[in-house]
Formats: structure tokens, C-alpha cells, sequence
């Protein structure tokens, strides 16, 4: 099968360090594929090693059906990609930077720059000096030259960094046009899980330079652990009575919490209960991990 | 062809809307006006030696007021100057990229990591020839200003030639100090290669060995050393040859393999 990108082994090594150890992907073409981790887990380093940028210590990167090798070899024509923070020639302008995009992606079409340019938001900002510009405005400018020769393969780092929360949605429904509209593959690695949860239709999870996780996002539901949240007023009493008939209570700050299946699958036998006990809920509700927290657990993190 | 007409078309865009460009113009502009200070003290000296110092210096440098000592004064300026002006140039043109963290959006491209290596080196080229033939023009004016005897239009014509072959050399020199500002990743690394090497290259004069020490040609070849001017070959050509080809492919090899991880 021919994958977007596919990693066989992928490792890098500093000295001692494993920054990315025998990490071996595979991303279907059209797929948004959320690759999340902490600060050091190896995210970036296994973006750099997909573009060519670093040698991998063993293994191989194919992005594109093409191997990624020395000297630059890759399909970099098909390929857009933003890494870590955004740079830009400061003494230039923003359309100045993109036409230079332009030319050195050899798109023969002049008005690309400036579609691109309107596309991101960046009009009013076209003729200003990049080294003026906002962290959010850079972070555009970033995201410009990455659609600017519109690839086919989108891999980007960290793409919400910088953004206010009205350019997050807009880039998160940008990102979500190109691949369900144009079939882009999106390659995006963050640590802003929300964004991950409601973009990603893949998500993969690097911890300690290994990928420890990978799941369809639609399985996620699955995966995620569920728990019943009680409030209420007589909290020693309640959890007495929970307990004598048989559940394991957790007080979690001013809550009961429980995560029997027996207590999420019959929320309504629990609030029967605690209302014949005297001790009625102000509140019951069945929760659902949400990305973060199934990552904390996944990762062995604590908050 | 194509990528390379873009690549160095970026390389020029960046030059032109740098500062840089103006303040190494009027750097090296100190070359010309400083060395028409020294005929002016060195026609009056009488003046001069109310000057004191000033006149002593003058004296030491450039003996008498004409042409032949002032162009000296430019050639050797262009390779003692130069060597320092033309590395703080090559420092910019490669480092920056690290020093402003553009390199990585210059990697992953249609455009091959060697095209761009050769663009940012005949930018320098050509930023160097400018500067060459900027202090050329503006020494023969102020030369002329200055009124001094000696003009040829042969001396001219000479010197000229040789204030290029100068800075040719200079330049060739300059791959070295465009693979430290790639592999060091910024500006001070190629300025401390470039301030070493004249230094070594002092040492290699003084001993005699000039000729077979590339980074002391220029100095030797600029004739204002004139004792040491006929030693220089065929033999230091080749060296300074080496030394440029050497440069280039290890600048190309660092940009092509080398891990980037700014």
C-alpha cells in the first residue's frame, strides 16, 4: 500500500541520548494524522528526519512513495511543512518571504503568493516587515508557505502555536477543508490535545522517543475510560451508603466518584439509592476521559 | 538553471534590503578617504609634523605622496581590509540563516541544497567585486582631488588589475568562513576563523613562508610587501585554488549532510 508517509525503525541517536528510538509510522493518504507527545518526547526530531533534515541513526523514512535521503532527495515539490516556530527574513516583507517560497518551489504562477496571502488572513499584513510582525501573525506566515505550491502532504509542527482562539478554529477548519475537499494529507504534531481530539482522524502517541500508541480517532471513545461523577450535600453519608451497598467510592475534592461498570451502565439504580438513603445528589453525571487525561494515564504522567 | 536564477534572486533580495550592504559600502569606503588623508598629510609636511603622530604613522605606511603609493595603499587595504570586510560578508550571507533560524525553510526543497550554497557564493562574489570597483573609482577621485603626482595611465591600468586579483584571492579565501558560519551556525565562529588566519598568516609572512600559506598570498600579491612579492608562484595560485575548492566542497558536503537541527 502506498502511505503518505511510512517510518520503518526510524531512530536518532545524540551520544546517549535517544531522541527518537525505532519509531515506525504509517499515515494514509487523506488522513489527519495527530502525533502527540510531551516536550521531548521526540516530536520534532521525527518531523526533521520526514523532511530530510537530520540523518536518522537507522532506519527509513518514505514520505510520498519516495525514500527521504542525503543530500536533500524527497518529493519536496508535493510536500509542505511548517517546523517548530515560524522564521522569517525579518528585514523583508510578508509577501517578500512568500514570493521568495515561491520561486524556490519553482511555482511558475504569481498569483499563488498573493492567494495565499488572503487565504491566511494575511492582507493587511502583506507589505509589513516580518521582523514586526505578531507571534500569531508569524505563526500565519508560517502556515503561508506551507500551502503557498499547495501540496499534497501537509507536516506541521505545532500549527495552533501562537494563534488567538478565533485563529485556531480558523485553522483547524482550514486544515479540515484541504484534507476532506482537496484530499490533503495533514501530518501534525502538538501538545494541544483538544485541537488534536476534534481535527485528528489518527492519533499517534511518542513518549520517550518511542511511539507507544496508535488508534483511530473514532476508537478513541473506546479507549477513554468512563466514571460516574456524584455531587452532593452529605458527602460521609452518601459514600457510606455507596460503600455498604457494595462500591468502591473515590472523593475526589468535593465529588463521589465511581468507575465501576455497574455504576456507569445504571446511573439512575445508584441515584435511587442514595435518595432512599436520605442523601439525594445534587448532581450525577457519566463522564468521559477526554484526550488529555487518557494521554496522562497512557504516558504515566501526572498532572 | 531555473532554480539557480531563483535562489540567487533570493540571496540578492535579502543583500539589498540589509543594512549590511550599506554599512560594509561605507566601510570600505574608509579605505579610499583614509588613504587620500595620508597624501594630503604626506604633501604638507611640514603641517604634518605639527600633527604629530598622525604624520609619524603616515610616514611609516606609505613613505611619499603619489600615485603609486596610493594605489599601494588600496591593494593592500583591499587584502588586509578585505580579509576582514569580505569575511564579515560571507559570516552574514551563510550565517544569518542559522542566526535568524531561516535554514530549516531552506532544506526541504525542489530547489537542491548545493543550488542555494552556489547562489549565497556568487552573491559574495559579486558583492565583493563591488566593493572593489566602488573603492577603485572613488580612490581614483579622490587621488585626483588630492593632486598628487605620478599618474600613469599604464600605473592606472596596473593597478587596477591588480587591486582585482587582489580581491579575487581574497575571495577564494572566503569558503572557509562561509563553512564556519554553517557549521558554527552563526557570526562569531567565521569572524574568529577570519581574524585567526590573518594572524597566521602574519606569522607565515614574517617567517618567509608566505608563498606557501594560502591566506597570506593576497597580502603578498597586493605588491605593497615588495620584498615578498616575487616569491609568490605558481605554487601559491594552486594553493589558493586548493584552499577555494577545498572550501566549496566542504561548505556543500556540511550543507548537504550535516544534521540541521535550528
Amino acid at each position: 500500500m502506498n502511505f503518505a508517509i511510512e517510518t520503518q525503525g526510524l531512530s536518532k541517536y545524540y551520544r546517549q541520548v535517544r531522541a527518537v528510538d525505532a519509531v515506525s509510522l504509517r499515515v494514509h493518504r487523506g488522513e489527519i494524522y495527530g502525533f502527540i507527545g510531551l516536550n521531548g518526547a521526540g516530536k520534532t526530531t521525527t518531523i526533521r528526519a520526514l523532511l530530510g533534515m537530520i540523518r536518522p541513526s537507522a532506519g527509513s523514512v518514505q514520505v510520498l512513495g519516495q525514500a527521504v535521503g542525503p543530500n536533500g532527495r524527497g518529493p519536496w515539490r508535493r510536500v509542505g511543512h511548517l517546523v517548530e516556530a515560524p522564521a522569517a527574513y525579518p528585514e523583508l516583507t510578508v509577501r517578500e518571504n512568500l514570493e521568495i517560497a515561491r520561486r524556490l518551489h519553482d511555482v511558475p504562477d504569481k498569483n499563488a503568493t498573493l492567494r495565499v496571502i488572503e487565504r491566511l488572513g494575511l492582507a493587511a499584513y502583506a507589505d509589513r516587515r516580518a521582523g514586526v510582525l505578531s507571534t500569531g501573525n508569524l505563526q500565519r506566515l508560517g502556515l503561508a508557505r506551507a500551502l503557498l505550491h499547495e501540496p499534497e502532504l501537509l507536516i506541521l509542527d505545532e500549527p495552533a502555536n501562537g494563534l488567538d482562539p478565533a485563529g485556531v478554529v480558523e485553522i483547524r477548519e482550514l486544515l479540515a477543508s484541504l484534507a476532506h475537499e482537496k484530499g490533503v494529507t495533514v501530518f501534525m504534531s502538538s501538545h494541544i490535545l483538544t485541537e488534536v481530539d476534534r481535527l485528528a482522524t489518527r492519533i499517534g502517541v511518542i513518549h520517550k522517543g518511542r511511539l507507544i500508541e496508535e488508534f483511530d480517532a473514532e476508537k478513541l471513545a473506546t479507549l477513554r475510560s468512563h466514571r460516574l461523577e456524584i455531587k452532593v450535600r452529605q458527602l460521609a453519608a452518601a459514600q457510606n451508603t455507596l460503600a455498604q451497598a457494595g462500591f468502591a467510592v473515590k472523593l475526589n475534592a468535593s465529588m463521589l466518584v465511581l468507575t465501576e461498570a455497574r455504576a456507569i451502565d445504571a446511573p439512575e439504580e445508584v441515584a435511587a439509592l442514595l435518595v432512599n438513603a436520605g442523601t439525594p445528589p445534587s448532581r450525577l453525571a457519566v463522564e468521559q476521559e477526554d484526550l488529555e487525561g487518557y494521554f496522562l494515564r497512557l504516558t504515566g504522567e501526572k498532572v | 538553471m531555473n532554480a539557480f536564477v531563483a535562489a540567487f534572486w533570493a540571496e540578492a533580495l535579502k543583500a539589498r534590503r540589509s543594512k549590511i550592504t550599506l554599512l560594509t559600502a561605507v566601510g570600505f569606503l574608509l579605505l579610499p578617504f583614509a588613504g587620500g588623508l595620508f597624501m594630503v598629510i604626506l604633501k604638507n609636511p611640514a603641517q604634518a609634523r605639527a600633527w604629530g603622530l598622525i604624520s609619524t604613522k603616515a610616514q611609516l605606511t606609505a613613505g611619499v605622496a603619489d600615485w603609486p603609493a596610493f594605489f599601494g595603499m588600496l591593494s593592500l587595504g583591499t587584502a588586509g581590509g578585505g580579509a576582514i570586510l569580505f569575511a564579515l560578508i560571507t559570516a552574514w550571507v551563510f550565517g544569518r540563516e542559522f542566526s535568524d533560524h531561516t535554514a530549516k525553510e531552506l532544506m526541504a526543497l525542489p530547489t537542491p541544497r548545493w543550488v542555494i550554497v552556489a547562489a549565497k557564493f556568487v552573491l559574495t562574489a559579486l558583492w565583493i567585486l563591488g566593493l572593489t570597483l566602488l573603492i577603485f573609482v572613488v580612490g581614483l577621485g579622490i587621488g585626483t582631488a588630492v593632486d598628487i603626482p605620478g599618474w600613469s595611465a599604464e600605473l592606472a591600468a596596473t593597478s587596477f588589475w591588480t587591486m582585482l586579483l587582489t580581491a579575487l584571492l581574497t575571495f577564494m579565501l572566503m569558503p572557509f568562513v562561509a563553512l564556519f558560519a554553517s557549521a558554527g551556525r552563526g557570526y562569531l565562529p567565521p569572524l574568529g576563523w577570519a581574524i585567526l588566519s590573518l594572524a597566521f598568516a602574519q606569522i607565515a609572512s614574517v617567517l618567509g613562508w608566505g608563498d606557501w600559506f594560502p591566506w597570506a598570498v593576497p597580502v603578498q600579491v597586493s605588491g605593497m610587501v615588495k620584498s615578498h612579492a616575487d616569491q609568490v608562484g605558481l605554487h601559491s595560485y594552486l594553493l589558493v585554488l586548493g584552499a577555494f575548492f577545498g572550501g566549496v566542497a566542504a561548505t556543500m558536503a556540511w550543507w548537504r549532510s550535516a544534521d540541521q537541527t535550528r
